[in-house]
């Protein structure tokens, strides 16, 4: 009996780890999300750039794009939550929104293309992945016994 | 009148007796107090430095204390803790899991490697009663070559790493640092109080409370009971039952788990992670500033580890400027530190042995007395 | 009839066999396999087989030495000399007043060697006397000592009113350099020394020589009455101290032959390295040496100068195989890893072996 509820306890313990673990790959996936203000064509058609687009994440502010900047931010978890304030050309007036966007759980960085996004078009149309070249300029040798002080100290030859 | 007086001397005498029986720590008081004014820190700046570095080193040391309550001294093998913390990491860093559940999510893998590690370490250290320390100073030697073969040659090769971030670009090892920046401080930022310019980290203090109350909750327990007793003589602990071994080996497991979530403490505050010699400093700076908060080899409290980390890590910022400004060359401070950290461990251990081997030889003494009033009778 | 004789005669084989392995020990075993895989492997991954027994001898010939002052500590029970740094330090000091008083070539070696004698013998009686009031936890407090001595010493060396130009930084011009370079100094003083030649193979002669002479002093003081008295002392304290041995004598002489030996050895090391090694280098230089005469088939307490030459030529030919075979075989340089793991390794195994009770 008393083996039995241990064994119980124990299996228990590791579910509910497990299950945390879980929860944690979902919740805590960090993405940098880009934003572009730039023209797009699209099945045809040209989206232009909205003349100035101020992006609030988490009541700060992200970018303050003009046409053809980009700017970004970081993300934990699936749901991006942004307010964008659109103003459509010089001296125009500003619209308010608030946008939440599902983003793909494999990609580290996404980009958002903002005149797709204000126009509605499908998500293809205004995400994609963004590849950062690695960078070959930072080739370093690992050198188990580096001789700066104090690690060598503590590293056992 | 009489009473206050009286009361005066008991004070002055307390204290004598304190500085009598504490006289590491006392040491160390007086070394900061000398370096602090020539250091010509600012008070406000040494009081941030020095509870940033207690949010960060509380927790490892805190480790420590379980195998000195089973009498099996000084756990070097806390390494083997902090190397499962720092897998934890990498594989994290990996994925790309950030902040708090990226570290909770590391937590989570040391945890089966602390405790499989643990469990080899605690095996090897009894079949090497009372040589525990050396063997475990050797096995975090021996470790720490596993694991830059695992971490340096298996990862990206046959460990899946993907992350071009953390991998070296001849395609398999991890890079010499490992960027936490996703997730730095984030531990330390949530529900953090700033008073003035000194920022306290409110939860990483808390999971320390939790641990200090735990450790004096597992005191009290049955298992922790027979650990003390383990910790005062095997043979008695043996005969009264308890299983010796074990109860060791549940020792070393329950340290090198809490050492592999101290160091996932220590590395988020950090914010980047030294991914081949990070483990390798710790085991010796952590048992340093135990034993300069008064702790010795068989003797240790939550007390010891809060005294210690204060003037350990004050005498660490203190000493490259005060050694700059009395000799010109910051050098000689920052070896001066070094020397100080292996000095108070070899005081240390002196002290404790001189201390087991009189003991020792007086129950010999006692023994050979009670034999011969036998031999009379 | 004749088929149980066989089988007696199998058991008796078998029996034979796991004896022999447990007098060998296992890893000494594997040890000694992987060295003899490397030595077959690599004219197939194309290394050059001399070439590489030159190095194994050269490398040899360095850190014999070293190795040999582990023998009379584990003699007197004192264990394994991992306070070995220590001895180092005092060549160090002899190195390198040597050169600052001004002695070149051959004669800057000697010089060394007579002026690390007396740091030895003052360092190694105190360690002794250390050691003699901590009898049990001889390894720990060893290992720490080696530690702080270092460490003391890295501030030393900053501190020491040293003026050679060839030794402070140049900038300054005070502090020692991490690196010393001893050309023109004692550099392969030994190794040159009636050097033998043959194609590609170098054999360090003096080197070899030197060792060979320590070794046999060192054998030929075991055999004297002092020498089985510091081997009684080791193998059963209680009765040398019936027999009137002053234990605490024994052991401290023991501490100091070691401490000698490791100064001695340090400045032969560097002769054959061709640099002085300054601040942290000392630091780790006891492991090498202690694995090594565990892998050549000494315990804790149990020791032999044919422990030291096995030990040390298997060690050191794992040293310079690895890399070049694991370089052209896997294109992977894990040698300093596989160091690491196979030294710290093999003393993990000698101390935690049940049979040697820690006395």
């Amino acid at each position: 009996m008393n083996a039995k509820r241990k064994f119980l306890f124990r299996a228990g313990a590791i579910v509910i780890l497990l299950l945390i673990a879980g929860a944690m790959f979902i919740v805590g996936r960090g993405h940098t999300v880009f934003f572009d203000n730039k023209a797009i064509e699209y099945n045809g058609q040209t989206y232009a750039a909205p003349y100035k687009v101020v992006v609030i994440v988490d009541g700060e502010q992200a970018a303050k794009l003009y046409d053809k900047e980009r700017g970004k931010a970081i993300c934990i978890g699936q749901k991006f939550t942004m307010s964008l304030e659109v103003t459509e050309v010089k001296g125009g007036n500003e619209e308010t929104s608030t946008i939440t966007l599902d983003l793909p759980y494999n990609m580290d960085g996404i980009i958002i293309n903002m005149p797709a996004l204000l126009a509605g078009l499908p998500e293809e149309a205004y995400l994609s992945e963004f590849i950062s070249a690695p960078d070959e300029t930072e080739e370093e040798e690992v050198v188990p016994d580096d001789l700066t002080l104090p690690e060598d100290i503590t590293n056992p030859g | 009148m009489m009473n206050k007086n009286e009361q005066k001397i008991s004070i002055g005498k307390k204290i004598g007796g304190f500085i009598r029986s504490n006289p590491v720590p006392m040491m160390f008081v007086l070394i900061c107090a000398v370096c602090i004014p020539i250091s010509g820190f600012s008070a406000g700046y040494l009081l941030n430095e020095i509870i940033t570095r207690m949010g960060r080193n509380i927790f490892l040391i805190l480790s420590l204390l379980i195998p000195i309550m089973a009498g099996m001294g000084l756990n070097f093998g806390m390494t083997l803790g902090a190397m499962a913390g720092e897998i934890g990491l990498i594989l994290v860093a990996d994925w790309q899991i950030w902040g708090i559940p990226g570290i909770i999510l590391a937590m989570i893998i040391s945890i089966p490697l602390s405790i499989g590690l643990g469990i080899l370490c605690g095996n090897l250290l009894n079949r090497a009663k009372g040589r525990e320390m050396v063997t475990s100073l050797i096995i975090s030697y021996f470790m720490n070559g596993l694991y830059q073969l695992v971490v340096l040659y298996m990862m990206g090769s046959i460990i899946p790493i993907k992350h071009y971030s953390i991998m070296l670009p001849r395609g398999y090892g991890i890079r010499n640092t490992v960027s936490l920046l996703n997730m730095r401080q984030s531990l330390d930022n949530l529900l953090a109080i700033n008073i003035g310019n000194v920022k306290i980290p409110v939860l990483t203090f808390l999971i320390i409370a939790a641990l200090c109350f735990f450790i004096i909750w597992f005191r009290k327990t049955k298992l922790g009971q027979d650990m003390r007793a383990v910790g005062q003589d095997m043979d008695v602990a043996r005969d009264a039952g308890i299983n010796v071994d074990k109860t060791r080996i549940i020792s070393i497991v329950m340290s090198t788990v809490f050492a592999g979530f101290g160091m996932i403490i220590y590395l988020q505050n950090i914010g980047n992670m030294p991914t081949y010699s990070a483990h390798s400093q710790i085991g010796m700076f952590c048992i340093a500033a135990l034993l300069i908060g008064g702790a010795s080899v068989d003797k240790a409290s939550i007390g010891n580890v809060f005294l210690g980390v204060i003037l350990f890590h004050l005498m660490f910022i203190v000493a490259p400027k005060t050694g700059a400004v009395i000799t010109g060359d910051s050098m000689i401070g920052e070896y001066f530190r070094v020397f100080v950290s292996y000095g108070v461990i070899t005081v240390a251990l002196i002290m404790y042995e001189t201390k087991k081997r009189k003991a020792k030889a007086k129950a010999g003494r006692q023994l050979e007395l009670a034999q011969t009033g036998e031999d009379k009778q | 009839m004749s088929k149980t004789g066989n089988e007696v005669l199998e058991l008796k084989n078998k029996s034979k066999i796991s004896e022999l392995l447990d007098r060998f020990g296992l890893p000494r075993l594997i040890i000694a396999g992987f060295l003899l895989l490397l030595f077959v492997a690599a004219p197939f991954v194309g290394a050059d087989f001399t070439m590489q027994l030159t190095n194994t001898i050269n490398r040899f010939s360095w850190n014999a030495i070293l190795v040999l002052a582990m023998v009379p500590m584990i003699h007197s029970g004192c264990g394994l000399n991992f306070g070995l740094p220590l001895g180092i330090v005092s060549g160090l000091l002899g190195a390198t007043l040597s050169i600052e008083l001004g002695f070149t070539g051959v004669m800057s070696f000697v010089m060394a060697a007579v002026i690390s004698t007396p740091f030895a013998l003052i360092f190694g009686s105190g360690y002794g006397w250390l050691l003699n009031k901590i009898k049990g936890g001889e390894m720990m407090i060893a290992t720490y000592v080696g530690f702080s001595s270092v460490s003391l010493m890295c501030i030393m060396w900053l501190l020491l009113p040293y003026r050679a130009p060839t030794m402070v930084w140049g900038l300054a011009g005070k502090g020692l350099r991490t690196t010393i370079s001893l050309e023109g100094f004692y550099d392969k003083v030994l190794a040159n020394f009636l050097q033998i030649n043959i194609g590609k193979l170098s054999i360090p002669t003096g080197a070899l020589l030197l060792f060979a002479l320590l070794a046999f002093l060192m054998w030929a003081f075991l055999h004297t009455k002092t020498g089985t008295a510091m081997t009684a002392v080791g193998s059963n304290p209680t009765f040398a101290k019936a027999a009137g041995i002053k234990i605490d004598k024994v052991r401290t002489l023991s501490v100091v032959m070691s401490t000698w030996l490791a100064a001695i050895g340090i400045l032969v090391y560097e002769q054959g390295f061709g640099f002085i090694q300054l601040y942290t280098a000392p630091f780790f230089m006891a492991l090498p040496a202690v694995s090594a005469i565990l892998i050549g088939g000494a315990s804790v307490n149990k020791a032999s100068i044919p422990n030291v030459i096995i030990g040390t030529f298997l060690f050191q030919g794992i040293v310079t195989m690895t890399p070049t075979v694991m370089n052209s075989a896997i294109h992977m340089d894990m040698s300093e890893v596989i160091r690491q793991i196979v030294s710290n390794g093999m003393i993990l195994y000698a101390l935690t072996r049940k049979t040697v009770r820690s006395r």
